[in-house]
């Protein structure tokens, strides 16, 4: 036995392990050269007892290193052949992820509840708390405090559904601003969402049933730049931070002066559309100063305070900004029209 | 309303005012413009003609055959088929080769029954000035010599189609719109023409005595007697405008008070004095309010009762006209009328405006009476009828008027403004010069000192009274665009934490769930709610008094039967799986504060097709759990589920909820009864839950305790029970009775089994104990799965399953 015999063993196991294709062929080439009892290389180990002293301590060497060489390139074969192993059961175990499990599929929140959301996130950011208020309401507070009494003209533009001589559904929630002020000194800073009602005959823009959200704001030094700036800052945050407002001169009872304001046209940019009859504008609220007869008709002093109030309809923003050209969908709940939100 | 562009020129320079400006100064100064209308002139190729000849068609009974002088040196022969022609009348006749562009008719000469006919006479309607096709257009006498271009006499025009609010009267005429567009251009404003004709005869205050019984609703009565005013073709130039406006022209007197009515906004109204007068020829016109039950026979035909509210023109002791609405039949002026009394008025707008609604008789008078105009307009439309009526007809008008004030005439209140404070309240500065130039072209008097204006309104803008509206007529003349966009800030009112944000979190969480927010009418039919509202009060529904119609007549009182109307709707249209909620008021009868008592309901609706039973089992046991999470996660732990019978659900499959002592929810299969009444095949789950003082309360504050870092005992538990026992009570039972150690419980399985025995059924729970300070010992384990056996015993008659 001499080391180069030692080497030669050696290398002829490594080839022989590299070759071995599964675990049991390794384990053979395993046994053939390292069993314990008759692997070939065990056996030349043993053979270095009957070598010459003088030899014996480069022997011994020689021997360690081939064993350590060998056992390492069974290590690694048997490292290899077990990773091939983990890649055929991965291949094996492939999923089409494209298909969803069905089961799991959240409702959808109805758009006008979107928009509400929207509105409402807008101006809790401007500090305003929302207030709710009675559907079924008094003939007293949905028109005679906010400077509507009975023959005036501007009843004919609400055409109310009445419960009794003067009890009615809301038509606007305008109320709420009363009842708030006759609630709650001033400062006061507030929106009033909810459901009105009007006797419409249901078309492509009218509801027997529909959504107002009134704001009030009432404090000492209220303007009407003051609305300008919130109401710019309204129809920026919902309609794109490109869009310009302008308030057109208007009226309504309970304000003075009164004005609409209307949105440059977020789909034409201006330069007129059919969504907004080419005019680039579109009309998406009423606003004006407080009227001093209602800040006195709520128990506010107009000498000292100023207000300013507005009122939107979710409705018309929804169609607007989803594009609903039948306003009748928004109240048939039919699931198609729900699952586009 | 419409205006006619041509007719504003005679108050203010606007013809060469290109439309889109036109347009924009309009809408920045606060009046709506629906829309322009480009109005062509009369055709080219119309001329006026003279009838020269007129005889009927031998054989025809509508045709006639017609000479007309067109100007040439020879008439020519026009075969004609209308009815109004008169010998010696001038009509527009259109040369052959004309295009009448607005009936897509190219004029020729043609033979009609062996009779020539060169060229046509025309209607307005084929002219393109109006809608009136009936009768040739007649034009007055002395409009034009025979060969002038029609054109002429009927220049192209803007028609200008407005909204205006209900505070303006004035601008229901085109001299107050003339006001307006004069501020909105800059530019002057001419004054009408009232230059007061000769006043002949015996004065009208011999004719004509007036007595206004109810001031309250009549503030002025002017009363003139016209001579010589008949039913003749007005002047062209009045009938085009009336035209061009949109009112029919039927003869001169009409006319021009409808003339007046559209010019100043002055309606007028025109008696046959001779067919109202008593026998001396004088009459006594008294405005008082009617007899209940007193009828009135209308311009239009109808008969109308009136009652005491009505306000009415009593003219020598019958009922003439129902005031500022519509003249009576029997007083109008007809084609035999040679003498007019004259009505200019000022009525009450609220009274007119409430006969007028209540009668469904809606005027051009009444809609500009309701809006209450003032008293000076009734001496300014009477002043320039007579003026026209003289200008134009040759009329005589007798001395007068009759004119009666009962209050005194009308005084417009000085308003004190500064400057400086109209500045605070726009949020810009505002100088007083530009404040009093703003207001002055608006027609106001100002007188200035310094930073203090004392602004007097025109007498006809009764709609200015107060500082506040003051600055609105300042801020639209200065312009909104000016205005810095600011927003309030120097004091924020303390924040009021809304309930709403928990109410968003039920929604959040139920749409998480997999089920689609509905929004479904709170209005309803009180059948479909009488069908199912099981957490109603058994009072009737609140009933609409004036419903649009029977499915929106009263108030709901629960969400549910609106929710199965649109899963309906959606099985109709093809759905297959309809999961729907809705979040909303119910109303469940009077409030003590005279309104309605209005619980904010939860409705959820689970609907299954036929066919799929096991799957509708399943879907119940879901929206059960589901209705209980809504309550856990905003109450104070979940409600408690009591299997009970609920009115409209399936008797063993129902269940109410209840939390702290109330009932705030039911859960349940929709019974056979209503299911078919909202024609749902299939089954369908329900629940409805209060939130109202419930859950959107907020919910409990979650405690944190340390968590546990001894181990578990897990013990499974078989037992058998009765085949109807509810699990509930004995989950509750485990978890709160008295096994400290028990942390958590749950039911592995629920199982039938022949070997149990009939009428049984199997359990298994499983159990989790554990000790915070130390490891469970075996014996402890025992012991403590013998006490959960010895409670589920007792809560649910259980016993544990031998083992086999
Ligand atoms: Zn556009």
């Amino acid at each position: 036995m001499t080391p180069e015999a030692l080497a030669e063993l050696a290398a002829r196991a490594v080839a022989d392990a590299e070759a071995a294709v599964d675990p049991a062929q390794l384990e053979a080439v395993r046994r053939r050269f390292l069993g314990r009892r008759d692997g070939e290389l065990t056996r030349a180990g043993a053979q270095m007892a009957a070598a010459a002293p003088a030899q014996r301590a480069a022997l011994g060497r020689a021997f360690n290193g081939a064993k350590a060489e060998v056992e390492a390139a069974l290590d690694a074969r048997a490292r290899q052949l077990a990773a091939s192993v983990d890649t055929e059961r991965i291949a094996a175990e492939w999923m089409d992820l494209t298909r969803l499990d069905e089961s799991w599929t959240p409702g959808r929140l109805h758009p006008i509840t979107r928009v509400l959301r929207e509105i409402e996130a807008i101006f809790r950011q401007l500090g305003y708390a929302v207030v709710e208020g009675p559907e079924v309401e008094s003939e007293r507070f949905n028109f005679e405090l906010l400077n509507i009494p009975a023959g005036h003209p501007a009843r004919d533009s609400h055409d109310t559904l009445y419960l009794s001589d003067d009890v009615l559904l809301r038509t606007h929630t305008s109320p709420v601003q009363m009842r708030t002020m006759l609630e709650q000194p001033p400062p006061i800073r507030i929106i009033a969402p909810g459901r009105t009602y009007r006797r419409d005959n249901p078309d492509q823009t009218h509801f027997v049933m529909f959504h107002q959200v009134e704001g009030l704001v009432v404090d000492e030094d209220v303007t009407v730049a003051d609305l300008k700036g919130t109401l710019l800052t309204f129809a920026r945050s919902m309609f794109g931070h490109e869009r310009e407002i302008r308030l057109r001169p208007n009226y309504f009872p309970y304000t003075e002066p009164s004005m609409e304001v209307d949105v440059s046209c977020f789909l034409c940019g201006g330069a007129g559309c059919r969504t907004c009859h080419h005019r680039g504008w579109i009309e998406i609220l009423g606003s004006g100063m407080v009227h001093p007869q209602v800040l006195r008709n709520g128990g506010v002093d107009p000498e000292r305070y100023r207000g300013f109030a507005f009122g939107m309809g979710p409705e018309r923003i929804a169609m607007l900004k989803y594009g609903i050209e039948d306003g009748r969908e928004l109240t048939l709940d039919d699931v198609r029209f729900l699952h586009q939100f | 309303m419409r205006y006619s562009a041509n007719w504003l020129q005679d108050f203010v320079d606007c013809a060469d005012v290109p439309t889109p400006v036109l347009v924009d100064r309009l809408v920045q100064t606060g009046t709506e413009v629906e829309r322009v209308v480009e109005q062509p002139g009369a055709p080219a190729g119309v001329g006026v003609a003279r009838v020269v000849q007129l005889e009927r068609m031998p054989g025809s009974h509508h045709l006639w055959l017609t000479l007309v002088d067109t100007g040439d040196p020879e008439p020519l022969p026009v075969v004609c088929g209308a009815q109004n022609l008169a010998l010696g009348g001038l009509v527009p006749w259109a040369s052959p080769g004309t295009d009448l562009a607005a009936v897509g008719l190219r004029v020729g000469v043609r033979t009609i029954r062996g009779h020539g006919s060169q060229g046509m006479l025309c209607s307005p309607h084929e002219l393109g000035l109006g809608s009136d096709h009936e009768g040739i257009l007649l034009l007055e006498e002395g409009a034009a010599e025979p060969g002038t271009p029609l054109e002429v006499l009927v220049p192209p025009d803007r028609i200008l189609e407005l909204e205006i609010t209900a505070n303006r009267p004035d601008c229901l005429s085109h001299l107050g719109l003339a006001r307006e567009l004069a501020a909105a251009l800059d530019r002057r404003l001419r004054p009408p023409e009232l230059a007061p004709p000769p006043r002949v005869g015996r004065p009208a205050a011999e004719l004509v005595t007036v007595a206004i019984n109810d001031p309250s609703g009549c503030r002025r009565y002017r009363a003139e007697v016209v001579e010589g005013l008949t039913l003749a073709p007005s002047p062209l130039w009045i009938q085009q405008r009336l035209r061009a406006v949109g009112i029919r022209p039927l003869g001169l007197t009409v006319d021009l008070a409808n003339y007046v009515g559209a010019e100043l906004g002055q309606p007028l109204h025109t008696f046959d004095l001779d067919r109202v007068g008593g026998a001396d020829g004088g009459v006594r016109v008294t405005v008082r309010r009617a007899v209940d039950g007193e009828p009135f026979q209308a311009l239009d035909g109808g008969e109308r009762r009136l009652d005491a509210r009505d306000l009415v023109i009593d003219v020598g002791g019958s009922t003439a006209a129902l005031a500022g609405i519509v003249g009576g039949r029997a007083s109008g002026v007809g084609p035999a009328t040679r003498r007019v009394l004259l009505e200019a008025a000022t009525f009450d707008g609220p009274s007119i405006r409430a006969t007028s609604r209540r009668l469904g008789l809606r005027t051009e008078a009444s809609a500009r009476f309701e809006k209450t105009l003032s008293p000076v307009l009734a001496a300014l439309g009477g002043a320039r009828f007579v003026h026209l009526a003289h200008r134009v007809a040759g009329a005589a008008v007798r001395p007068g008027p009759v004119d009666v004030e009962p209050l005194g005439p009308h005084r417009s209140v000085a308003i004190p403004v500064t400057a400086s404070g109209l500045g605070r309240a726009l949020g810009m500065p505002v100088a007083a010069g530009e404040a009093a130039t703003a207001l002055t072209r608006l027609g106001f008097e100002v007188t200035t000192a310094g930073d203090a204006l004392t602004v007097t309104p025109p007498p006809d803008r009764l709609d200015v009274m107060i500082p506040a509206d003051v600055l609105e007529e300042v801020g639209r003349s200065l312009g909104y665009e000016r205005l810095p966009p600011t927003v309030p800030g120097r004091r924020r009112p303390a924040l009021v934490v809304s309930p709403p944000a928990a109410r968003e979190a039920v929604r959040d969480l139920i749409v998480g769930a997999g089920v689609d927010e509905a929004i479904t009418v709170s209005l309803t039919s009180p059948s479909a709610q009488l069908a199912l509202r099981p957490l109603a009060p058994p009072s009737p529904p609140l009933a609409v008094r004036n419903p649009l119609g029977p499915q929106w007549s009263a108030l709901r009182q629960s969400c549910l039967p609106g929710l199965l109307q649109a899963a309906a709707l959606n099985q109709a249209r093809g759905a297959e799986r309809i999961r729907l909620f809705e979040i909303g008021r119910a109303f469940w009868g009077a409030s003590p504060s005279g309104l309605a008592e209005e619980p904010e309901l939860l409705g959820l609706v689970d609907h299954v097709p036929a066919g799929e039973a096991v799957e509708a089992a399943a879907r119940l046991r879901q929206l059960a759990a589901l209705a209980v999470t809504v309550g856990a996660r905003c109450a104070d732990g979940p409600p408690e589920v009591r299997p009970q019978a609920v009115a409209g659900l399936h008797p063993g499959r129902s269940a109410e909820l209840w939390a702290g002592g109330r009932r705030v929810g039911v859960v349940g299969e929709l019974a056979d009864g209503p299911r078919e009444r909202f024609e749902l095949r299939g089954r369908a789950a329900v629940a409805e839950l209060r939130l109202d003082g419930w859950v959107v309360a907020g919910g409990p504050r979650p405690a944190a305790r340390p968590l546990a870092a001894t181990p578990g005992v897990v013990e499974d538990l078989a037992v058998v029970v009765p085949a109807r026992a509810a699990v509930g009570p004995a989950l509750a039972a485990l978890r709160s009775v008295g096994i400290p150690e028990c942390e958590s419980v749950r039911l592995l399985d629920e199982y039938t089994d022949p070997r149990l025995g009939p009428g049984l059924k199997g359990w298994t729970f499983r159990l989790v104990f554990r000790d915070a300070d130390r490891t469970l010992t075996g014996e402890e384990a025992r012991r403590l799965r013998a006490a959960a056996l010895e409670t589920l015993a007792g809560a649910v008659g259980a016993r544990q399953r031998e083992t086999a």
